[in-house]
């Protein structure tokens, strides 16, 4: 089932301010529900702009947005019962966190729907449950987390509104390489304890090579690529063209097999790597 | 040996809701003339403290920093020593302020009171040796983020310092932008001599320095080269940290039973590595 449809979204910012590479320009894509779609693209590609129409933040100069096959701007004084459906967490989200504690932090979404009572604290506790946030933390004020855990609490606060498509918005920048994993698995936990739909924009080919399914490339506000991992990342001088890059452990394979070394070209993991240099070392081994 | 930059001893305490915490502790560390000096740790760690310990934003708490045999407690050289250790931070849109690009670059040696032609020439050097000169009448708001940060570091540059700093000048840039900024450290290292210092928390930016060090907790706790440094790949993810991809992969490839050589970072030379290692499989 198709969940979100993207119909010639073009976008236009005043023609007074902003450079014209930050618009969106004819863009058209299907999302299945239950996928993982990864959004790389260079800085000023269009990705941010492009992932702020799936939720209704901004509107499209021309083309449409449909959820389930209806038009989110069908009935614009509606628009935000869109937001709880499809939930965005932004760049930097902590410098959003604004409550006393970090439960009303992460409550608010929820209690903004209309969610109340025992519900909304089984939601709450649920949801840190899945991402590893400790009871002792709930009283506490975010502001006296670290950048890291006040991250995850951001983070909990979207995913509290249970919206049945996710959207991260680099949700890794910034942080130290722990961070980034920690990160990463919030995501995976909570894609597995739910059927959400993910889509993420990351600058890691190598976290959206084990992660996606699917990966959508934008380049000067136009959809470049949008196909499987296997697809995408078997382009390296296409997407090197666009700043882009293949994961490392596919550059070293290119690499082996421009050194004569007969090993496939459709490897993005360390894991595939090992697998693949495995067989290879057994197919020798038995010639 | 000729050091730059003398850190002896050097403690930073401050005070968080009545708890004296120790950024820094007892830590020292000579860092060499010309040198390439990555400093790796995660948040919290303390590499932030240390950084701005080196050009006296931070004054050590106890123990001395010494650059080019002038202490930082030294009021008198305050302004002599920021023009001699430059730093760059994390977000260029904090560190740009004029409306064109050359003029945020004349910014810091006019307020060093330079001669007017003087300051010419120096910003068109300090732009050349970015790769910035083409873009000097540019607004900088128009700039990617890779270009903004090298028009903050062109800002150091035309101060002619001896040594710049750089604390994590990459987070937020794409991996274009990423490449750029590694490109021209190399390039003002190698070529212009000058001393760099830089605290990132990708490990690929590592593998062309000449020195890596690890910070934990306040601590340096370990130092070597980046071969020698990645090695020990359990002990970086203990400390929230991670190796290079190629590292993880040829760790990974000896534990299940290839005899790679893991003494290489590069690309180039992990496809060696393996390829030879396959190589001795058939004799």
């Amino acid at each position: 089932m198709t969940i979100l449809e993207v119909k010639g979204l073009t976008h236009t910012y005043s023609e007074s301010s902003a450079a014209v590479t930050d618009a969106v320009n004819d863009v058209s894509f299907g999302i299945e529900k239950g996928e993982i779609i990864g959004i790389i693209g260079h800085t000023g590609s269009g990705k941010s702009t492009l992932v702020q129409h799936l939720n209704g933040l901004l509107k499209p100069t021309a083309g449409t947005v449909l959820f389930k096959d209806e038009d989110i701007w069908k009935n614009p004084k509606e628009i935000r019962k869109i937001r709880s459906k499809v939930g965005l967490v932004f760049q930097y989200p902590e410098y959003q966190l604004f409550e006393e504690t970090v439960y009303a932090d992460i409550a608010f979404g929820p209690k903004n729907m209309g969610v109340s009572g025992d519900e909304l604290d089984g939601r709450v506790r649920e949801i840190c449950n899945i991402i590893g946030i400790k009871d002792e933390y709930l009283e506490k004020s975010p502001f006296d987390l670290s950048g890291g855990e006040k991250r995850r609490v951001a983070i909990a606060g979207v995913m509290a509104m249970k919206p049945e498509v996710i959207v991260f918005d680099e949700p890794t920048a910034g942080l130290d390489p722990r961070g980034r994993e920690d990160v990463m698995n919030i995501i995976k936990n909570y894609r597995e304890a739910s059927d959400a739909t993910v889509i993420i924009i990351s600058h890691s080919m190598e976290d959206m090579a084990a992660l996606a399914d699917k990966i959508l490339v934008m380049n000067k506000g136009k959809l470049e690529l949008f196909d499987t991992v296997e697809n995408v990342f078997s382009q390296g001088e296409r997407l090197r063209a666009m700043g882009l890059n293949v994961p490392i452990v596919t550059r070293i394979f290119a690499e082996l097999i421009r050194r004569g070394i007969n090993l496939p070209e459709n490897v993005f993991t360390v894991e595939a790597a090992v697998e693949a240099l495995k067989k290879l070392k057994e197919e020798d081994g038995n010639a | 040996m000729d050091n730059i930059i003398e850190i002896k001893n050097v403690t930073y305490k401050y005070t968080d809701e009545d708890k004296t915490v120790a950024a820094v502790n007892r830590v020292s560390l000579n860092i060499e003339r010309g040198s390439f000096t990555v400093i790796l740790g995660h948040n919290g760690s303390g590499k932030s403290t240390l950084a701005k310990l080196l050009n006296g934003l931070n004054k050590p708490t106890e123990g001395e920093v010494i650059v080019d045999g002038i202490n930082t407690k030294d009021e008198k050289y305050e302004l002599e020593i920021k023009r001699r250790v430059g730093m760059v931070f994390q977000n260029p849109d904090n560190q740009l302020i004029a409306s064109v690009v050359e003029e945020d670059v004349a910014f810091g040696p006019e307020n060093l009171g330079i001669e007017p032609q003087e300051i010419r020439k120096r910003v068109d050097d300090a732009l050349k040796s970015v790769g910035m000169y083409e873009f000097r009448k540019s607004a900088p708001h128009k700039l990617s983020g890779g270009q903004k940060q090298r028009v903050a570091i062109a800002g150091i540059i035309a101060m002619t310092p001896s040594c710049i700093v750089l604390d994590e000048p990459t987070a937020m840039l794409d991996p274009k932008g990423r490449s750029e900024i590694i490109n021209t450290l190399i390039h003002l290292n190698k070529d212009k001599k000058i001393t760099v210092i830089l605290i990132t928390h990708y490990m690929e930016e590592a593998e062309t320095a000449d020195r890596v060090i690890v910070m934990n907790d306040g601590e340096i706790i370990d130092d070597g080269t980046p071969k020698t440094v990645f090695k020990n790949v359990k002990r970086l993810k203990e400390v929230g940290l991670d190796v290079p991809q190629t590292t993880e992969l040829l760790y990974a490839l000896n534990q299940n039973g290839f005899k790679v050589d893991t003494n290489v970072i590069s690309v180039e030379d992990t496809a060696a590595a393996i390829a030879a290692a396959l190589e001795d499989k058939k004799d």
